[in-house]
């Protein structure tokens, strides 16, 4: 009973400066929805502090909202890549091609010879062909770039 | 990019006892050095990694790659060297060269003759470098690898 009394409280929040209203209990797909957010586009929620700044997936999974949280949108975000144990950010868009994310990182990394690297998420390695949003890179997602084969003889 | 690595010997002599108890003279076999970030002239730590391999050569297992990957993000180091056996002679075959762990100039390949049954050290070894131009080049293993 409570949960539904709950469910039914507006707080107001504010997406790329617009002050709206809300359900405090609502989806990633509403937010997105309630405020006009191409899909293009990712929402972020402003996180207060050092800490990063949390992404919102357009899906029904519940968010909890607070009075006054902040929220923002952008094409470009951030990702991580680890190679030979350093971790360094790039910044992406969903639509870029996996392949030119790999060859920014093997650049920045300054691998020589590098035929045989991929990047891989989750032990899978990525499509060089699909756009970032297709092979399911999110922001702050942490992506590994390493050989698909090592070997000798 | 060179570097000149210090090595304790109680490394080198775990690096043998891999490759001996894992190739027993029968199978080529592979240990990789590695260092902190912090400080990577000092190798301090070898690992031996999952693999399949028969006479003449070895396969590192993909998921174990993917989690040490991971762990050296969590631990901040790096892999420095590269060690396996030849059966034979020690060189470094095309294999070798299109299939290394680490692509960066200044990374290692040390090349151990007979399974490493041989004396514990250096006798025979080859060692080959990543130059900036990706291709790898012979080196003198005086002059990037100091036994302490």
């Amino acid at each position: 009973m409570s949960s539904h009394q709950d469910a039914d409280l507006l707080v107001r929040i504010h997406i790329d400066g617009q002050s709206l209203e809300s359900q405090d209990s609502t989806t990633g797909v509403a937010l997105y929805a309630l405020a006009g957010i191409a899909h293009s586009r990712y929402l972020f929620r402003e996180i207060a502090g050092d800490a990063e700044d949390e992404p919102i997936e357009p899906t029904d999974q519940p968010i909890h909202l607070q009075p006054d949280d902040h929220f923002y949108s952008q094409t470009a975000f951030k990702v991580w890549v680890l190679y030979n144990g350093v971790k360094k950010p790039f910044e992406v868009r969903p639509e870029e091609t996996v392949k030119r994310l790999l060859d920014e990182a093997i650049r920045i990394f300054g691998a020589a010879n590098p035929h045989t690297l991929s990047l891989f998420k989750g032990g899978t390695e990525l499509p060089d062909g699909q756009t970032l949003k297709e092979a399911g890179v999110k922001p702050h997602d942490l992506l590994l770039l390493r050989p698909g084969a090592v070997k000798g003889g | 990019v060179s570097t000149l690595y210090r090595l304790e010997r109680g490394l080198l002599e775990d690096t043998f006892r891999h490759f001996r108890e894992c190739g027993r003279g029968r199978h080529e076999c592979q240990a990789l050095w590695l260092s902190a970030w912090s400080q990577p002239g000092i190798l301090t730590k070898v690992v031996h990694p999952r693999h399949s391999a028969h006479l003449g050569g070895f396969v590192l297992d993909d998921d174990w790659l993917n989690e040490f990957w991971l762990e050296l993000g969590t631990t901040n180091m790096g892999i420095r060297v590269q060690v396996h056996t030849h059966p034979g002679e020690a060189f470094h075959s095309h294999t070798d060269d299109e299939f290394p762990i680490v692509h960066t100039p200044g990374f290692l390949s040390l090349v151990i003759p007979n399974f490493g049954l041989g004396p514990v050290g250096f006798q025979e070894a080859f060692l080959t470098e990543i130059q900036p131009d990706g291709r790898w080049k012979e080196v003198p293993i005086a002059s990037r690898l100091v036994l302490t």
